[in-house]
């Protein structure tokens, strides 16, 4: 406020110590900014965490309520594909996903919420794609495919909703041994499977129509543009979409 | 020249930020699995980080490129690489087969595709560069210059093009500051 001042008595200051001989030597390491960019910088470092936390909590994993939304929907599967949701809901989503993939796991935490309310209210319906293109990045290979083959189990034994959302919360680290087929039917037994879940899973008998499926995905141009199959691949009303695009889902069913 | 050198490095490390922050902010769900590769935050937390972290780069780059609080983004660069270097080293030793993801990509690898050595000499140099900037802040073309005008006796140093909007704030913090002059100047009250 006063800075006229303040600057007129420093050249008067730095007058008086000249007129005397005295040179100010030139503050060693200055040329940082001093106390002005010192603030400057902590302020749009701070504003910059703040931004990150909204990006943060603006995601559609936030925005429902603290506990995971309940499935209320209907799941059947016809060979390897489970489809949940009403047959009749006017938005198709096709999910592929490898149950050892992270960024599948990544999406399911963004978006599973949001899918599952969606899809208990009949505005989509979801086929979800059981792939397995990590089978070797586990120790011993071919966790994708037991647990894809499990899941199919689940469909039958009527948990389909919970086992896949467990599967991926609880999703074991690649180069890792992965969940045995005694764990993997434990935990359907203990959502309540119904049948021999446990005969189902160990038999992975599903294990050659996941990959073939696989390859069918892979050699699919609408999945696998140009040959370049990943997981997680979304497509929406058959179209292939971009998972960063957060409101992809919302867009679509008019939310 | 100094100076030069220093601008240099300035102007390096803002765009090894910029880019390193780009790549992430456009990538969330790649960068919250890079994170989380990491294996050392909890599965609620990385998801956190991978929103911040790529922001916060972008915040360091900018402030860099315009030469703002050059020290005190300088040490925060360094505070952040000796984090990434951490995490690296962790990693390394621990065992888990990640690419770093610092530009990008990232996550598991197969064993034997890893690129520590190469990732952790990279980052060294990174370091290095917030280190030349923590001690010999003074670049040419920065904001800082102007902030500083008090410290340096070359006319015309914080005067470059563009310069002149808010030249009554650098005046006020300079004599508040702890540069040479303004120290002398309180003596003869």
């Amino acid at each position: 406020m006063s800075s006229r001042s303040e600057r007129e008595r420093r050249e008067a200051a730095q007058a008086r110590l000249s007129a005397a001989g005295i040179t100010p030597t030139k503050a060693k390491g200055g040329g940082g900014g001093g106390r002005q960019g010192l603030v400057i910088a902590a302020v749009i470092l701070v504003v910059a965490v703040v931004a990150g936390l909204f990006v943060y909590f603006s995601q559609p994993s936030s925005t429902g309520d603290a506990a995971a939304v309940a499935p209320t929907y209907t799941a059947a599967r016809t060979g390897t594909v489970v489809m949940a949701g009403a047959p009749t809901a006017p938005v198709t989503v096709d999910v592929y996903e490898d149950y050892l993939c992270p960024a599948c796991q990544q999406f399911e935490r963004i978006y599973g919420d949001e899918i599952t309310t969606a899809l208990n209210q009949g505005k989509v319906k979801v086929n979800y794609h059981g792939i397995a293109i990590l089978d070797r990045a586990s120790e011993p290979q071919g966790y994708s495919t037991l647990a894809g083959s499990a899941a199919l189990c689940a469909a039958d034994a009527g948990i389909w909703p919970a086992f896949h959302s467990r599967l991926f919360a609880e999703q074991p680290a690649e180069g890792g041994p992965g969940k045995t087929a005694q764990e993997l039917a434990a935990i359907g037994q203990q959502m309540g499977a119904q049948g021999d879940f446990a005969g189902c899973v160990n038999a992975n008998a599903d294990a050659a129509a996941i990959a073939q499926a696989t390859n069918d995905a892979a050699g699919n141009e609408a999945v696998a543009p140009g040959g370049s199959f990943g997981t997680p691949t979304v497509l929406l009303n058959g179209t292939k979409i971009e998972i960063n695009d957060q409101d992809w889902l919302s867009r679509a069913i008019g939310a | 020249m100094l100076d030069v050198v220093g601008t240099l490095v300035r102007l390096g490390l803002a765009a090894i930020w910029l880019v390193s922050g780009a790549v992430k902010v456009v990538d969330p769900i790649g960068t919250t699995v890079a994170v989380d590769a990491y294996d050392v935050l909890p599965g609620t937390v990385a998801p956190v980080v991978a929103a911040v972290l790529p922001i916060f780069e972008l915040a360091l780059g900018a402030l860099l490129l315009v030469g703002a609080g050059t020290r005190a983004a300088a040490v925060v660069s360094a505070l952040l690489l000796l984090v990434f270097l951490a995490g690296l080293g962790q990693a390394w030793a621990r065992g888990p087969s990640i690419d770093c993801g610092c530009f990008g990509g990232g996550g598991a690898v197969a064993p034997g595709e890893e690129a520590y050595g190469t990732e952790l000499v990279r980052d060294l140099g990174f370091l290095a560069l917030a280190g030349w900037l923590t001690v010999r802040p003074r670049t040419r073309f920065a904001l800082d210059r102007r902030w500083d005008r008090g410290d340096g006796d070359e006319p015309g140093d914080g005067d470059e093009p563009g310069d002149g909007d808010d030249g009554g704030h650098g005046d006020g913090s300079m004599t508040e500051g702890r540069s040479a002059p303004a120290g002398a100047g309180r003596n003869p009250r």
